[in-house]
């Protein structure tokens, strides 16, 4: 019973990392550059819940819609700003920008917010759902029912949506989606709209299940989420999904079983060698080389 | 329907089009012959507006598109296939068609089950993925993506390269057949002699410059051109 307690409690820290992970790996796969800032879009998310939810007293459902909103325009106001001007820069000029973005935001949370971390409102509190000995706790229960809920919906918009199939299309070759008609800047711009708005309900969930926020907060889930989006294969949709529930239960099984110290080092461990055995990751196409 | 006038396009540092003026009329097959690196491609590219030029304007339907973005131009009814065909090869053939027709509203099922009419092998295969088809098969499909947006002026880069005589034939009957049904084309061929023999009027393009016009019929009766492209017999 305590294994599947632990499973249970990987799969909804997995949840989190997927819904992150999915932001990494559309932008990859449509802008071709590595979001290191995407992490930090997590904790906008949560400090604008705090202040909403918190500060002004609104309802939770009007928190969470308000976060969705804010990472949104962070996120878009982010892409135009820093990255749209390197579109043609050297990839490496890219990854530092959005090294020095990720810096900004946090600063600046830290200027707004102060360095201490504030409690996260629990707005959700459901009692725990018990079947004979096993107890799964209500935040995990709604954590795994939203995150299917979205994988289901996002998964549906990118097969069959005109603007899915049109993402898809710029993800594979920007020219010829030009050509058709599609602006790759306007695909861009919705790539990161949605990944924002993953974000920023990760970032609720994240700030429920460990009960604080600090300006530095998404810095590790967006790393463990950038793992998960490689060790899935980044670029893949399936795989970012995939990966992030794997790393959350391999974390939580580490912590359980190995050492609490060490779970970080297995994490990380586990994505090396994968990626000796698989460099694509493990649902991640070989890129053909174009002739 | 669509002007070039005094065109210069850089590629890099190179200077690849060179002052470079011509223009297709309503109901032409207009083409554009000439060696490796003569600039075809480039002047093709910014026509379509996937480049932009130094100098020069160009107008299409009487409309500036000299500085507008390759995405506005289907709309416009310029279609462009380019070079290598660029088919969306993880996408399904049907999904490949639906992109071609993304600047239109409407119902399209119509006009794809008028392409696989034309290109049975295409409906065959209508769910696999653009990458499992033969070059011709892609060809094709590129084509009649370009097709699905109902262009006025369609652009084809080099549509014959890599195939077989065959299927080279087969593509030239299939742009003769879309000239009859009233699409204006232009045409960049290596294959100068196929080229000629359906083109009304065809420019010969030298290191960015036109260094010869004529009708398809003169150009290719033309000594100089029967040396330098036609193999010399």
């Amino acid at each position: 019973m305590n294994f599947l307690s632990n499973l249970i409690s990987g799969l909804s820290l997995g949840s989190i990392y997927a819904l992150i992970a999915l932001g990494y790996t559309m932008v990859y796969g449509i802008a071709k550059m590595l979001n290191f800032a995407h992490g930090d879009i997590i904790m906008v998310g949560a400090f604008t819940c705090v202040v909403f939810i918190t500060n002004m007293g609104m309802h939770p459902a009007v928190g969470v819609l308000a976060s969705v909103v804010v990472c949104v325009v962070v996120g878009v106001l982010v892409e135009r700003i820093a990255y749209k001007p390197l579109r043609s820069a050297p990839p490496l000029s890219v990854l530092i920008t959005a090294i020095g973005v990720s810096y900004f935001l946090q600063s600046l949370a830290q200027l707004i917010f102060g360095t201490n971390q504030k409690s996260f409102p629990k707005f959700i509190s459901l009692s725990p759902i018990t079947i004979g000995q096993l107890t799964i706790k209500g935040e995990s229960v709604v954590t795994m029912a939203v995150t299917v809920v979205i994988m289901a919906a996002l998964t549906l918009f990118i097969s069959k949506t005109r603007m899915g199939k049109a993402m898809r299309a710029v993800s594979e070759d920007k020219q010829a989606a030009e050509l058709m008609g599609i602006s790759v800047n306007r695909t861009i711009t919705i790539t990161f709209a949605i990944g924002s708005a993953l974000a920023s309900v990760a970032g609720s969930f994240y700030g429920l299940t460990y009960g604080f926020v600090g300006p530095y907060s998404g810095s590790m889930p967006g790393i463990k989420a950038f793992v998960a989006a490689v060790f899935g294969g980044i670029g893949s949709i399936p795989g970012a999904m995939l990966g992030g529930i794997l790393l959350g239960v391999i974390e939580n099984m580490a912590k359980a079983y190995i050492s609490t110290e060490l779970s970080d080092a297995i994490v990380f461990g586990v994505l090396i060698a994968v990626l000796l055995v698989k460099p694509t990751g493990l649902l991640g196409k070989k890129t053909n080389e174009k002739v | 329907m669509l002007k070039v006038d005094n065109l210069n396009v850089y590629y890099g540092k190179i200077h690849a089009v060179k002052d470079l003026s011509f223009q297709v009329n309503e109901g032409e097959i207009v083409s554009l012959i000439g060696a490796n690196g003569a600039g075809k491609s480039t002047t093709l590219k910014t026509i379509s507006g996937l480049l932009h030029p130094k100098g020069g304007s160009i107008t299409f339907l009487d409309k500036d598109i000299t500085r507008a973005p390759a995405h506005s131009l289907p709309a416009m009814g310029l279609a462009h296939v380019p070079e290598g065909r660029r088919v969306f090869l993880q996408m399904s053939v049907q999904e490949n068609l639906e992109m071609g027709a993304f600047t239109r509203s409407g119902d399209i099922s119509r006009d794809i089950k008028d392409i696989y009419r034309r290109f049975p092998r295409l409906e065959e295969r209508k769910n696999q993925p653009a990458g499992t088809l033969s070059g011709g098969e892609q060809q094709m499909l590129a084509m009649g993506r370009a097709m699905m947006s109902k262009p006025r002026l369609l652009i084809l880069d080099e549509p014959s390269m890599g195939l077989a005589p065959i299927l080279v034939q087969q593509i030239f009957d299939i742009i003769k057949e879309l000239h009859r049904r009233g699409t204006t084309i232009l045409l960049v061929e290596q294959n100068a002699e196929m080229a000629l023999s359906i083109a009304h009027r065809a420019y010969v393009l030298e290191s960015g410059r036109i260094v010869l016009s004529g009708t398809g019929k003169q150009l290719s009766e033309s000594e100089d051109i029967k040396k330098a492209y036609l193999g010399g017999h």
